[in-house]
């Protein structure tokens, strides 16, 4: 048993809070004293999920400032193929909308809803590493590897950031598979899935400036 | 030796004694100190209570020896090079090229990443929820890890001593220099991996204390309650959050271009080299307000404490903090005006740079007024903060100059810049921290520091920054450009000369500082700090013992004003006793204790030396250990132990008795 | 559990919620609100691919149009998957979003005018065409 559940609250949370008058009592406000574990964790993890968009900004910068810098080599209109893109974003898409299923059955605590909604999340999300690898894998066998053009090298690394936190989160969600099996629905096992569901919707918001960019006006030219 | 990657002995610099015999000293004073450890018991002792410590309190302590112990080694840089410039008129000196490259590069780094940085961050951690009266930050054992990164950070650009070579391309790795071509050898993979590791950390370091700040103060302490210094503390954790991942997605691009033939910024296949620079000067602007916002904080709790009096214009002080943390993202290009954007870009930047002086003017103002019509006491922290006022103006008008495009032209890369930004950055930084360290320093252990040794430091310090780097203003305006391994105008010579003997004049000032602290630890029993209270302080910290226990409050204070210990205070001195009743006690829960954060350090630099020589078996190996680690961390059960509430009451109750005997006799 | 009663509490207290975090226990309501999600996304995402590949709008305004969606879209994803909204609770999750988007704007665009006026004033350079011809 935890010391959250034995003593039916909050660790943190010790004072008075709300006990004087005080009106206010949003912690905004600072007038309610320590917010809920809840409320630290996630919100904690939200500045941690606007930290990496800033990180994927200086991608996307990068990406916009080299595009056209293709060397002499082909450039988006030659290498793209749109009907993969779509494919990668309807496993991501679905994704995203199975890991929200999978927090609903979470708060119910139905444990095998719950496992069956998150392995089918990991499936589409390992889906769409598939796809993206079956690309990149494609282009370097025909010379255009990252090392060919600048433009090639910011794509490579833009995408493949991206792929690199999906792949991470698919290691994530294995662990948590693991612990919630093991575990149980206790609190902080509850926050933890939290977090990655966050995790797995901000890397679907990701996508979508990245299909618009790279991919949709990308083929344009 | 495939199978130790590009290592082999002829890393070890066997043919240059200068950094083997440092290496070998340092590795002797380690193995000494551990030693002694050992060999007195104290083992247990350390490892239970210090490195696998979650307490904000011990955290911030060690982040604080940490950045002294790297102020010596950045400050030997700084002696050497000050020395080379002395002798190295018309003759080669004493340090060839490649090794003074590696000098002023470390120098650099490690002031500003392992110095400046770890010092602001660890004074952050320990007071930051004493003034917020909590009992520790949102996450403790994150906390943890952010520590051991940045010491992880810290041993591997170390490391570089002794175990192949450090870089040699400045402080900042410009390419195309930094690029594979130029620079084959590992000085450059040691300066990235060490960087990105520590980054990591200070990223973690950063969301932890802003979710602290924004969601678990004390009831009552609302937005416009807070200390200054959680205010400036919250701005310049904002930056971390919204700057760090830029240096990190910089430092992956040019590590990629290292590692993987990528073309980011290389000369060839449509490389863009300028990328870079724009790239690291977003980071790299704001972490100049990320160091001294926090410092700016430091100086309002000392004004307002030496002055007896509430901080003057407090709501305008957070306007400004805030100001300053938004325009400094703005004004990234004012470092590097001459790489030809133009009119119109140069002088947009040009115009917000200077704008940005403004609100700092509103500080200075601010503080002068505090101290107008007050009792200003003249302790060692008030002594710093009027040195740093005094100074840090000079410096701020040199960085007006220089926010001019056209005088930028012709200023840029000499010693003035030079002259400039250690003129804010020593005041605002550095002195700061010691203000905060000796103002601090009694709440930490328990007894205070010794002034006279402390007052002998800060002659030494500001009477040495004075004559090190003026003569820098005039030898950069005579046409010195920074970085030079030897020169033949003679113009420059005699100045090079008064730079170098106030560089001296600094190095007395440190040995002052390592005599008091000696001296202070000597005389401890006459120096004890009795009831908590020193300086006769206003914000929440000064209401607990020194050293405050494990879990800070007995019961959580209820805010109703603006400085709420000061009110208490005011209330206790009339009745001559503590008006508040002693409350009922409970039993605290507080996060255990776990060696995640130095295991996962441990993993961390097996990863960064695996990727600096290519040895890639051992990064897998680091790879599988770093996430055992925190598979079994987060399979723990019981994450909490419980302090009974008699334990509680005792240290509560002991307190409150040394203070009511200290108010009966007018101590207070 | 326990904690969680104080979660609700704290909300009716009005206190604020976490990101991610709605309508504890009101599975129906939850349900409909991601399903919800997922149409307008999917039709988002066919229309941006529809735009892309037809020549349903005018030639030259189809990039703003495809950058209207993808907001739009990020926009839904933020809403209904991320549940960040307006109302009072989420205050500082809302404040931390924008202060997250002023950097990301200033980041991409300054870089952008920056780079672009960079490379306007550039002297003209002997145009290499692959690594290996770069004479390195």
């Amino acid at each position: 048993m935890t010391a959250t559940e034995l003593h039916g609250r909050d660790p943190y949370r010790l004072g008075h809070a709300g006990v004087e008058g005080h009106h206010d009592l949003a912690t905004g406000h600072g007038e309610g004293g320590p917010a809920p574990k809840r409320i630290i964790v996630g919100y904690g993890f939200w500045i941690f999920l606007l930290s990496d968009f800033v990180m994927f900004s200086a991608f996307f910068a990068t990406y916009a400032v080299l595009r056209d810098r293709t060397a002499g080599g082909p450039g988006p209109q030659q290498l793209f193929d749109i009907t993969d893109t779509a494919l990668e974003t309807g496993a991501l898409l679905l994704s995203s909308f199975a890991c929200g299923l999978m927090s609903l059955e979470m708060e119910r605590k139905r444990l095998w809803a719950t496992e069956a909604w998150m392995l089918v999340t990991g499936l589409l999300g390992f889906v769409f590493v598939f796809l993206e690898g079956k690309e990149f894998a494609h282009l370097v066998s025909m010379g255009h590897g990252p090392q060919s053009s600048a433009f090639l090298t910011a794509f490579f690394t833009l995408v493949g950031c991206h792929g690199l936190h999906v792949s991470i989160g698919l290691l994530w969600l294995g662990t948590m598979m693991a612990q919630v099996y093991f575990k149980g629905f206790r609190h902080y096992i509850q926050l933890r899935v939290m977090c990655f569901s966050l995790f797995w919707h901000a890397l679907d918001i990701i996508w979508v400036a990245i299909f618009t960019l790279v991919y949709l006006i990308g083929v344009r030219g | 030796m495939k199978l130790l990657g590009k290592l082999d002995w002829s890393a070890v610099p066997f043919d240059q004694p200068i950094p083997l015999a440092a290496g070998g000293l340092v590795i002797v004073v380690i193995l000494g100190v551990v030693a002694l450890i050992v060999a007195k018991g104290w083992l247990p002792y350390v490892w239970n209570e210090w490195i696998c410590s979650v307490d904000h309190k011990r955290i911030g302590v060690m982040y604080c020896t940490l950045a002294m112990v790297m102020l010596i080694r950045g400050f030997i840089d700084a002696l050497m090079m000050r020395t080379q410039q002395s002798v190295a008129f018309q003759s080669p000196g004493y340090l060839p090229p490649e090794h003074y490259d590696q000098i002023f590069s470390a120098h650099g780094t490690i002031m500003i990443f392992f110095v400046a940085m770890p010092f602001v961050i660890g004074l952050i951690n320990f007071v930051v929820p004493l003034q917020l009266g909590i009992r520790d930050v949102a996450f403790p054992t994150l906390n943890s890890v952010a520590l051991w990164l940045t010491a992880s950070g810290v041993l591997l650009v170390n490391m570089s001593l002794v175990v192949g070579e450090f870089s040699r391309v400045g402080w900042l790795p410009y390419p195309p220099l930094s690029e594979l071509t130029y620079s084959p050898g590992v000085g450059v993979d040691y300066y990235c991996w060490g960087l990105q590791i520590s980054g990591i950390g200070t990223l973690a370091g950063g969301i932890n204390i802003v979710t602290t700040i924004l969601k678990m103060r004390a009831p009552g302490l609302s937005y416009t309650r807070m200390p200054m210094f959680c205010w400036t503390a919250l701005a310049s954790n904002l930056l971390i959050i919204a700057a760090f991942p830029v240096l990190t997605a910089t430092l992956a691009m040019l590590l990629l271009d290292r590692y993987l033939g990528f073309h980011f910024f290389t000369n060839t296949a449509g490389g863009n080299q300028m990328m870079f620079m724009n790239l690291i000067w977003i980071w790299g602007h704001p972490e100049v307000y990320i160091l001294i916002l926090p410092a700016f904080g430091i100086y309002s709790e000392v004004v307002s404490t030496f002055s007896s009096k509430p901080l003057f214009g407090y709501r305008s002080m957070i306007v400004a903090t805030m100001a300053i943390c938004i325009i400094s993202f703005l004004v990234w290009l004012h470092h590097f005006f001459t790489m030809g954007p133009g009119g119109d870009v140069n002088g947009f930047f040009g115009i917000a740079s200077m704008v940005i002086a403004v609100p700092t003017g509103v500080k200075i103002f601010n503080w002068l007024f505090t101290m107008y019509g007050g009792t200003v006491r003249f302790s060692v922290p008030m002594m710093w903060s009027i040195a740093f006022m005094i100074t840090f103006v000079i410096g701020g008008m040199t960085g007006v100059m220089l926010a001019i495009p056209p005088a930028d032209f012709i200023l840029h890369n000499s010693l003035f810049l030079v002259a400039h930004f250690h003129n804010v950055i020593i005041p605002g930084v550095l002195f700061a921290a010691f203000a905060g360290y000796e103002y601090w320093f009694p709440k930490a252990f328990g007894f205070t520091l010794d002034e006279r040794w402390g007052k002998a430091a800060f002659w030494f310090w500001v009477i040495g920054f004075y004559l090190a780097f003026t003569p820098l203003y005039i030898m950069g305006l005579e046409g010195m450009p920074r970085r030079m391994q030897s020169y033949d105008v003679p113009q420059w010579h005699m100045w090079a000369n008064i730079a170098t003997v106030g560089a001296l004049s600094i190095l007395c000032g440190i040995l002052c500082m390592v005599a008091q602290l000696v001296v202070s630890i000597r005389t401890r029993d006459q120096r004890r700090d009795e009831y908590g209270d020193p300086w006769d302080g206003r914000s929440l910290e000064w209401i607990l013992p020194s050293p405050p226990p494990e879990f800070n409050f007995a019961v959580m204070p209820n805010v109703t004003g603006e400085e709420p210990y000061w009110g208490l205070k005011e209330a206790a001195r009339e009745h001559q006793r503590i008006t508040r009743p002693v409350p009922e006690y409970e039993d605290l829960e507080m996060p255990r204790n776990s060696p995640t954060g130095f295991v996962c350090a441990f993993f961390a630099v097996m990863m960064g030396f695996a990727l600096i020589w290519h040895i890639w078996w051992l990064l897998i190996v680091g790879f599988i250990g770093a996430y055992a680690t925190l598979v079994v961390f987060s399979w723990r059960d019981i994450r909490e132990r419980i302090i009974p509430k008699e334990e509680v009451a005792r240290i509560d109750l002991e307190n409150r008795a040394k203070r009511n005997l200290a108010l009966q006799e007018g101590r207070i | 559990m326990t904690d969680h009663s104080e979660d609700a509490t704290h909300r009716l207290e009005g206190g604020d919620v976490a990101p991610g975090d709605v309508m504890h226990g009101e599975f129906t309501a939850g349900w409909r609100s991601y399903v919800l999600g997922l149409i307008i996304a999917v039709g988002l995402t066919v229309a941006s691919f529809l735009v892309a590949r037809t020549h349903l709008i005018y030639g030259p305004s189809i990039d703003m149009a495809l950058a209207t969606l993808a907001v739009a879209q990020m926009g839904i994803h933020l809403i209904f998957f991320l549940h960040i909204t307006t109302g009072p609770d989420n205050t500082n999750n809302v404040l931390a979003l924008a202060f997250g988007i002023l950097i990301v704007g200033l980041v991409v665009f300054g870089s952008v005018w920056i780079m672009y006026h960079l490379n306007q004033n550039m002297m003209p350079m002997p145009l290499t065409t692959s690594p290996q011809s770069g004479g390195m």
